[in-house]
């Protein structure tokens, strides 16, 4: 029920409510059913792009293998698996400013998604609250797409803070509904805060 | 007030198949609600091809997300709020005139114009006329509007919604009605104006 406004006549806010809500409602102009279906299949969507997604997957891994060793940076589709994979081929490092801060983007990164992966129980049903986390993954996806396609580490510093800022983010919508639910996974998040 | 038209009651047994992904709950959910969406998303965004885009993101979320529905609030709630969300974001994308713009002045002799001589119930009957005149509001007044009067939102959870204040979400209430009264009655606009000018 709307609250009270002062700004108008109660006669003309009913009568103006009522004449809204009297118009009639409204049908797509097409059925958007099959288009949801179409976008709700993933085991056809995965058959009909795993050829395509192979061929993509060898051609980086082929690319990936031409590069110096010394300036690569591991670019995966998994933020994770980037965290892991990068300190399994990362060469030896020169120690300089830039170097530790990526190695501890990258470290502060893995410890929130561990985080994010513990406290997936909770994850928001708010409608708001879900809209922004959606928008959050979607641009930790953009930004890992881009850090796929880095080629040193100076290419890939901005964008390593750039996603720990948005995991920073998401922890932050996920610990709202966690610390209303679960005290524990609120302390979970400080203490990991606090581990960073 | 009579009831919004989002308030439809989905049986838990068709939720819980479709936590469990079953394509024929989805359907049901999404023809449930196929009406009150594409109306809601029209209403704001003003373009049938936009209400389309809105209604199929929307309710891609909510089927895809289902599984975290908890059921603390009514689920037709909880797929009115991510419609209206959507269709905030795509206007926020699209940007643009989508607001009637408001100075303090205009908003207090509009307020005070309301309060001595508020229109007449017979200003609003007219659907066509109705429709139109809302057609030729910005968008986001016009979401406003039927946000609160339509869906029945308070002005504090519009204000939140679309982030920006109360008085704002109240101005566009009251300049809404304005120029909906401006666009249904404009002789009798004219007839002020002519009234008004010196001789």
């Amino acid at each position: 029920m709307p609250d009270d406004d002062t700004t108008m006549n109660f006669d003309s806010k009913r009568s103006l409510g009522a004449a809204l809500r009297a118009l009639p409602t409204s049908a797509p102009p097409r059925d958007l059913w099959p288009g949801l279906a179409r976008a709700l299949n993933p085991p056809r969507r995965r058959a009909r792009m795993l050829l395509p997604m192979s061929f993509a997957a060898a051609v980086l891994l082929a690319l990936l293998w031409s590069l110096p060793i010394e300036h690569r940076v591991s670019p995966s589709a998994t933020p994770s698996a980037a965290v892991v994979s990068t300190s399994n081929v990362s060469a030896p490092m020169t120690d300089s400013p830039a170097d530790r801060e990526l190695d501890r983007l990258r470290a502060r990164s893995q410890m929130i998604e561990r985080w994010l992966q513990a406290t997936s129980a909770q994850a928001p049903h708010d409608g708001r609250d879900l809209m922004a986390a959606a928008e959050v993954e979607d641009m930790v996806g953009l930004v890992d797409v881009q850090l796929s396609a880095t080629r040193n580490d100076s290419d890939a510093l901005p964008l390593w803070r750039q996603r720990v800022a948005l995991l920073e983010d998401l922890s932050a919508i996920r610990a709202a509904p966690a610390a209303l639910n679960l005290g524990d996974a609120n302390r979970g998040l400080a203490s990991a805060a606090a581990t960073l | 007030m009579s009831a919004s038209n989002f308030q439809i009651e989905i049986p838990e047994t068709v939720l819980a198949r479709a936590r469990r992904g079953d394509n024929a709950a989805f359907e049901t959910i999404y023809r449930a609600f196929e009406r009150p969406a594409y109306t809601l998303a029209l209403r704001m965004s003003g373009d049938r091809d936009d209400a389309c885009e809105i209604v199929h993101d929307a309710m891609l979320r909510v089927l895809q997300r289902i599984a975290q529905f908890r059921g603390e609030s009514p689920f037709w709630g909880w797929v009115r709020q991510i419609v209206a969300n959507e269709a905030l974001m795509r206007m926020r994308r699209n940007g643009g005139r989508v607001f009637e713009s408001i100075d303090a002045e205009s908003v207090e002799l509009h307020s005070n114009d309301l309060r001595v001589e508020p229109p007449s119930t017979s200003i609003w009957p007219d659907a066509r006329g109705l429709d139109h005149a809302l057609n030729a509001l910005p968008s986001l007044t016009r979401s406003v509007l039927w946000l609160y009067h339509v869906e029945g939102y308070t002005h504090p959870e519009i204000a939140e919604m679309t982030g920006k204040t109360v008085s704002f979400s109240k101005s566009q209430v009251a300049r809404g009605t304005a120029r909906l009264r401006t666009l249904l009655d404009p002789l009798k606009e004219a007839a002020s104006c002519l009234m008004t000018t010196p001789p």
